[in-house]
């Protein structure tokens, strides 16, 4: 769905390039996380994928276009939420997808389901100006499912939301995914990736560093034990035992088979130590 | 949207302070009944208004405007009431008036023929309605300005260009409102103001190319400013360059005319002032409209680069 080869961008056109050498490759159904610290690259490189930047240097293929020569047509296929909502403030939240529908080709969502989806229903003749900054986050993405989109770009699409709306977005998210769609998720938020994404991107100072599934990361990164605590003799005893060591799986079967377990954790690695341990650098 | 109202009121203003094309000036004052044959005559030259009574005569003579009253005497002769400060002119037409209906002296009676120039429209209303047409035209360009601007802070351009609306599109459903505004407002204005007789293919020709440098400084003036109130008042700084034309037009000799040459505005008017006397050929409104259009262009290579930029 998506095909970036030695992709650079430079704001001042030289060689300082906040894009630098990126490449990689997305499926079709794929949600692809893009994780990185403010000024990593990330805004920048989705940028180029849309077009809002024009492609100076690399090749870039989007929902079978190419960027550097790109077809109104293409946008048909797209849809994007971004991080800072961008909606016609002195129209109200149906206003703004009645008007944006309009300007599709393809056959177009109906705004009053994409209203309640996002649980904006029974504010959808509010102006949008007076909404609250989550109600027009909201707003911005529902709209960008307007058209149906065969490639969905997410930038921060729980930011500034509360966890229950958040969580609402994030199923959105997998619904729309199992429908068919493919996401580029831009995030630094890495519990939102570690639960939606199939495959992370890390990006420091405008280069990839890694990219894999999360699953594959934690069992590359992290540490192959178990903490436990179970009552001995009314007693809570901790220990740490290995899951590769013999001896030590036998005795996780011993405890818990012994024992009555109050807490049991594998220590597998957040997505946040792992890109602290590859990038030297944290997610903020 | 108040600013689409704007030409109706213009129209409304010029119609209030200026004469109409067919009004006359002189307005005499009879006594209903006493002279019907009269007052018959009188409405042929000037405005006739009927008082109930001498009393009401007098007290309307009273009042602020020029009326002139033309009242039965004593015996069979008329008497002329005025408050004594209207013009010599008015008051000596009233006379002559009078003595012509006592000696019943028609038209007909007159030796003179009239040889015109054939132009029927007070000056000062052109000249009024010339500028509200412009005028009109750089309204088109401010609601540009404005409506650039609002995008701009709602920040939702991003989110047009992520749609199939080519950014050409883009400009021309922005510029759309440019020409529009100033076609139908003009429009509005020539008929409320009493100019429907003219050629309105020919005022379609002027406005559409007096709004396009409106247009282009309308778009840049949106994307320099993030604030509506700086856009609004920047755009009045165009009022400059067309109210220097008009004055050029209008006040200076012709060496000083060359001075003006480089103002759209200039050729506008000049332009428009033809299509206002009814009296333009479509050689002469191709010609204002063809440099109006050439200067335009001038400006739209300079400026569409940063038009281009700024709205990415």
């Amino acid at each position: 769905m998506i095909k970036v080869k030695n992709l650079y961008h430079s704001y001042n056109n030289d060689e300082n390039y906040a894009v630098n050498d990126v490449n990689f490759e997305i499926e079709k159904g794929e949600i692809f996380g893009f994780l990185g610290p403010s000024g990593a690259g990330k805004s920048t490189t989705q940028n180029i994928l849309v077009g809002l930047l024009q492609l100076q240097k690399g090749e870039v293929e989007v929902a079978g276009y190419d960027v550097k020569h790109i077809k109104d047509k293409m946008f048909n296929k797209i849809g994007m939420s971004f991080e800072q909502s961008n909606v016609y403030s002195k129209m109200s939240g149906i206003e703004n997808l009645e008007f944006y529908r309009k300007l599709f080709d393809v056959k177009t969502r109906d705004p009053k389901e994409l209203i309640k989806l996002v649980g904006l229903d029974g504010k959808e003749n509010t102006k949008a100006g007076k909404y609250s900054k989550g109600m027009k986050h909201r707003l911005t993405f529902a709209r960008s499912m307007i058209n149906n989109p065969e490639l969905w770009f997410l930038d921060e699409p729980t930011t500034g939301l509360d966890p229950s709306i958040a969580a609402n977005i994030k199923d959105i998210i997998k619904q729309e995914n199992e429908k068919g769609a493919t996401v580029f998720l831009t995030t630094h938020n890495m519990y939102i990736a570690d639960e939606l994404c199939d495959r992370v991107a890390f990006i420091v100072d405008g280069k990839i560093r890694l990219i894999d599934s999360p699953k594959a990361l934690k069992l590359k990164y992290g540490e192959k034990l178990v903490d436990v605590e179970y009552l001995k003799n009314g007693e809570l005893i901790k220990e740490q035992l290995s899951t590769v060591a013999e001896s030590e799986k036998a005795r996780i079967v011993e405890v818990i088979s012994n024992y009555d377990i109050q807490t049991m954790h594998t220590k597998e690695a957040t997505l946040e130590e792992i890109f602290i341990k590859v990038t030297g650098r944290g997610l903020v | 949207m108040y600013i689409l109202v704007v030409p109706v009121i213009f129209a409304v203003l010029i119609n209030v302070f200026s004469p109409g094309i067919n009004d006359t000036t002189v307005e005499i004052l009879l006594l209903k009944g006493e002279n019907p044959q009269q007052a018959e005559y009188f409405k042929q030259f000037a405005k006739v208004e009927l008082a109930e009574s001498l009393e009401a005569a007098h007290d309307r003579v009273r009042k602020r405007d020029n009326i002139i009253a033309v009242l039965p005497g004593a015996s069979k002769d008329y008497y002329i009431l005025t408050q004594g400060n209207e013009p010599d002119y008015v008051v000596d037409y009233v006379k002559n008036l009078a003595a012509f209906a006592h000696f019943d002296i028609g038209m007909e009676d007159s030796a003179a023929e009239i040889l015109t120039y054939g132009r029927e429209i007070p000056p000062l209303k052109k000249l009024m309605v010339n500028t509200a047409m412009i005028f009109t035209s750089i309204l088109g360009g401010m609601i540009i300005a404005l409506n650039i601007v609002e995008e701009k802070t709602d920040n939702t351009i991003s989110a047009i260009h992520l749609s199939p609306v080519s950014r050409l599109g883009f400009i021309a459903g922005k510029s759309m409102m440019g020409v529009v505004i100033p076609v139908v407002g003009s429009i509005l204005l020539l008929i409320i103001t009493g100019f429907g007789g003219i050629n309105f293919f020919h005022v379609f020709f002027m406005v559409t190319t007096s709004c396009i440098i409106s247009i282009l400084i309308g778009f840049i003036e949106g994307i320099n400013n993030d604030d509506v109130m700086n856009a609004a008042g920047n755009m009045k700084l165009l009022f400059l360059p067309l109210f220097g034309s008009i004055a050029g037009v209008e006040l200076l000799a012709d060496k000083w005319q060359p001075l003006f040459y480089w103002i759209p505005f200039y050729w506008t008017y000049k332009g428009n002032d033809l299509v206002l006397s009814n009296r333009g050929s479509w050689m002469e409104i191709m010609k204002y409209s063809g440099i109006v259009l050439g200067i335009s262009a001038l400006v739209f290579l300079i400026l569409a680069p940063r038009i281009r930029k700024g709205l990415e």
